[in-house]
């Protein structure tokens, strides 16, 4: 489904690189955790995995696509309708409700969002179970809950892969273990995930692991 | 939900600054609405002052003249057939023409070269109400003759012929009494007897006719030129000459205030468009990692650019519509306050306060859009990177 052929990045001309001929494959419905100490290039992988970023050196391909040589413009929509992202904190918009920051992604074009657009919001924020909370600002909702509405948001428009940058990061481990429930869940029901962590206890989880070490895939899935 | 609920629910939870951001803004607007409607009430108030104190076009019959000279000395022009204004007749053409509203005052004069005491003296017949439409910085002493039997002397005439308030003084034989005397002017009015037109005509025998007639011409907004030329055509048989010194110096004068008011516009919005390019640019630093969340979730670089420019566009329009009536306000206190003798209502007029919103929308997104630009140029990854 997702393939890094060799790839090679560095943040600036003639600094160390991040990340020295890494190549991984990721498998439609697998559940990827990619581990590694601070600074071993995990999230510099998962950015460009998911488009964000583009290599230094080397490819990526998707459906038969080289990601790393599409314009901008169709990256962006990729973003839009397959790859979906969370992050360690929840980031949601503060001056917008759930709902309305589960909505968000339906603004990307610049258009209102439509009526169906909204059912779905709903309904993504129901599969996370924060139906009822629909109303609530960011800042009433608990740390959970929040990281609960960022993943809703994340599924609003049905993507085929989500990358999860240490989404239980800043949570406490129970929480941390509801929202892995959760990923599992939406893996169960067909979703890819590709999560970065540190976590040994939620890699044991993962179907492929994938291990880094200053830029470098030490173990290969 | 839609692309201006972002811009519009930020602004609302900065709502100190925003209200900060509106308040300067309208200010700024307000001094611009303000001075833009002052400059040209004081611009109109000054034509009309200026234009008090003397006329721009003159009126007189076509005549002929002949150049004389000899031996490289020049004698002047000498007029044969001397021809007249019949004033009823000129004076209704003067008010016929399309821009009639321009026309401030048309005096007619007849002026008769005669002799008071045996001093050779200029006798100018006038229609004092027409006269002192025109000069207003006549100052007679005495005032004004209440009919036509009573006469006004230059200054330097009145000294001559030792002519005082209330003296009698015989014009080719008729007796009229010194109603003024005329204040020094430094001009050809201090070496003459003003008296009725009306008068000088009958003593002269022509009836309904004058020498010249002077024309002062409000000329804001209107081409001297153009009055010169409408009149030239209701008046074929007269000759029209507009003392283009003169308007000139008027204009000069009224284009002066524009252009104060013009910079000091210009330098008020220059401010306020800092203050709003800063107030984006310290958003954008501030929300970088919005940013980067809203490019993961697919928003391209320029749908990050608009929401940030769109920001600044609704904080423009508030400040456009407050600024507007603010300054719409102002200008109908401020002259007052000047005790300026210039206030005029301010009329509301759409056109100019869609004006008004149309161009400041248009500089608030050109003062947002550098720092937007550096929003819609920062690289998604780093800004995550950086949460």
């Amino acid at each position: 489904m997702l393939s890094a052929i060799d790839l090679h990045h560095a943040y600036a001309t003639g600094a160390p690189p991040v990340l020295d001929a890494v190549s991984v494959t990721i498998e439609k419905g697998d559940f990827a955790c990619i581990m590694g100490r601070s600074g071993s290039g995990k999230s510099t992988l998962l950015h460009i995995l998911s488009t964000l970023l583009r290599p230094t050196q080397g490819r990526v391909v998707y459906k038969d696509m080289e990601l790393t040589a599409l314009p901008e413009q169709d990256r962006n929509a990729l973003r839009r309708t397959d790859f979906a992202m969370i992050f360690q904190m929840h980031h949601l918009l503060p001056y917008l409700t759930a709902l309305e920051n589960v909505m968000v992604p339906f603004l990307a074009g610049l258009r209102p969002v439509a009526a169906k657009a909204r059912v779905r919001a709903m309904d993504s924020l129901a599969r996370v179970g924060l139906a009822d909370k629909a109303d609530r600002l960011p800042g009433n909702l608990s740390g959970g809950e929040q990281q609960r509405v960022a993943i809703a948001r994340a599924l609003a428009r049905d993507p085929r892969a989500l990358f999860a940058d240490e989404p239980t990061g800043s949570l406490d481990t129970a929480t941390g273990g509801e929202i892995m429930d959760l990923l599992r869940t939406l893996n169960a029901e067909g979703l890819t995930v590709v999560m970065v962590t540190h976590q040994a206890e939620y890699a044991a989880l993962a179907s492929r692991v994938i291990h880094l070490a200053d830029g470098r895939v030490t173990r290969p899935a | 939900m839609n692309p201006a609920t972002i811009p519009l629910r930020n602004l609302r939870r900065k709502l100190p600054r925003t209200a900060l951001s509106v308040v300067v803004f309208a200010l700024g607007i307000a001094s611009v609405v303000a001075l833009g409607h002052l400059s040209r009430v004081a611009g109109d108030s000054l034509e009309r002052k200026m234009t008090a104190y003397g006329a721009n076009v003159l009126i007189t019959p076509r005549t002929k003249t002949l150049a004389v000279g000899y031996g490289g000395l020049s004698l002047g022009d000498v007029s044969f057939d001397m021809r007249y204004l019949p004033v009823a007749e000129t004076l209704a053409a003067v008010r016929s023409i399309p821009m009639k509203d321009n026309i401030s005052v048309a005096a007619p004069k007849f002026a008769l070269l005669t002799t008071v005491a045996g001093v050779p003296v200029g006798v100018v017949g006038v229609d004092f109400p027409s006269e002192r439409g025109i000069k207003r910085h006549w100052q007679p002493r005495g005032g004004y003759p209440a009919s036509d039997e009573g006469v006004v002397a230059g200054a330097a005439a009145a000294a001559a012929l030792a002519l005082d308030l209330g003296d009698p003084v015989v014009i080719e034989g008729r007796t009229f009494k010194v109603a003024g005397v005329l204040a020094k002017t430094g001009s050809e009015d201090d070496n003459v007897i003003f008296a009725d037109i009306g008068a000088v005509q009958k003593l002269a025998g022509k009836e309904n006719l004058a020498h010249f007639v002077e024309v002062a011409a409000l000329c804001s907004g209107c081409p001297i030129d153009e009055i010169t030329a409408q009149l030239q055509t209701v008046l074929p048989g007269a000759s029209i000459t507009a003392m283009q010194q003169v308007v000139r110096q008027r204009m000069d004068a009224i284009a002066f205030v524009k252009r104060l008011a013009l910079s000091v516009s210009a330098v008020i919005m220059l401010t306020a468009c800092a203050m709003i390019g800063l107030a984006v640019f310290s958003s954008v630093n501030e929300r970088k990692n919005e940013i980067g969340v809203l490019r993961a979730l697919g928003f391209s670089r320029s749908g990050v650019f608009m929401l940030f420019c769109l920001e600044a566009v609704i904080v423009g329009m508030a400040a456009a519509v407050l600024g507007y009536l603010g300054g719409a306000a102002t200008a109908g206190i401020v002259p007052d306050m000047l005790e300026s003798g210039a206030a005029a209502a301010f009329a509301f007029d759409l056109g100019e306060f869609a004006l008004t919103f149309a161009a400041v929308s248009v500089l608030s997104a050109a003062a947002a859009a550098p720092p937007s630009l550096g929003a819609a140029r920062l690289d998604p990854a780093a800004a995550l990177v950086s949460l």
